[in-house]
């Protein structure tokens, strides 16, 4: 019996097409990948992990609305705490270049201090901030804070997270200090 | 109800009180946390500071918020120290001063 062109044609992708299933499963349950945060994927794989990340996040903050009031002391103050008590272990603060988290975490966290947004560029900043500290990244160490911490909260954050880059080490102490 | 039935009726809803506990309250780190070094804020150049700048702004709202509490603290130190309970007599003629 002869199969027609067509039919050969669809046999055929057919057949890579389960080839390439029976692989990937096979790769996947032998436990040959390795995962620990040491071993560093390779260049190719992480920038593509990088460009998925960020066009995912684009999108998703795309539609949020920054709200005006971002450059209030208040917000300054309550947003500088929660950011002292919540991340500079891993995104460090003035006077500190590398802590045991920022050299262990991978994706290695960014240095906020050293992230100044350009004026033009500030409110896509902002939307994206916003979004990662509510949402989280998957599998890169940084947790969603939305279920514990309400909007208002995260935006004092946001607000805190345009100034950082330029404060010295007493005012970040005094900004961030909660203790009355 | 088995023995097991009554443990997850128990602990389930302990474990979600407990979560709850979890969430990061600022007022719980108010009595404990660290205190603003205002005393950095006297050896800044004052001439060259933007009181229009809101860093400046939270940070004045902070010093003035922190030594407002310190001499509410002194003038409560004073009072039971002089065994009465009452106001120290500096801060009663401060009072009085404030009627004029």
């Amino acid at each position: 019996m002869s199969l027609t062109p067509l039919k050969a044609y669809l046999a055929g992708v057919a057949s890579v097409a389960a080839l390439l299933l029976v692989g990937s499963a096979t790769f996947v349950l032998s436990g040959w990948y390795p995962m620990g945060a040491d071993e560093h994927h390779h260049p190719l794989t992480y920038k593509l992990i990088t460009v998925l990340r960020e066009r995912s996040i684009e999108r998703a903050a795309s539609d949020i609305v920054v709200p005006k009031d971002l450059d209030s002391p208040d917000r300054l103050l309550a947003g500088g705490a929660d950011y002292n008590d919540m991340c500079a272990s891993c995104h460090l603060k003035p006077g500190k270049n590398e802590s045991d988290f920022s050299q262990g975490l991978y994706p290695s966290p960014p240095n906020l201090t050293q992230i100044s947004m350009a004026p033009n560029a500030m409110e896509k900043a902002d939307q994206r901030r916003f979004w990662i500290i509510k949402h989280g990244i998957k599998a890169s160490g940084m947790p969603a804070w939305g279920p514990t911490h309400d909007d208002e909260r995260i935006w004092n954050m946001v607000a805190f997270l345009q100034r950082l880059p330029e404060l010295s080490q007493q005012q970040y102490q005094i900004l961030t200090a909660r203790g009355e | 109800m088995n023995r097991s039935k009554w443990i997850t009726v128990i602990l389930a809803p302990a474990a979600l009180i407990s979560v709850s506990t979890w969430a990061h309250e600022p007022s719980e780190h108010m009595k404990t946390g660290e205190k603003a070094d205002c005393s950095a804020m006297h050896d800044m150049d004052h001439s060259k500071m933007d009181m229009n700048d809101p860093v400046m702004q939270a940070m004045m709202q902070k010093c003035m918020h922190q030594n407002h509490g310190e001499a509410k603290g002194g003038e409560k130190q004073n009072a039971e120290h002089s065994g009465n309970g009452r106001p120290p007599s500096n801060a009663k003629a401060d009072e009085h001063s404030h009627n004029h």
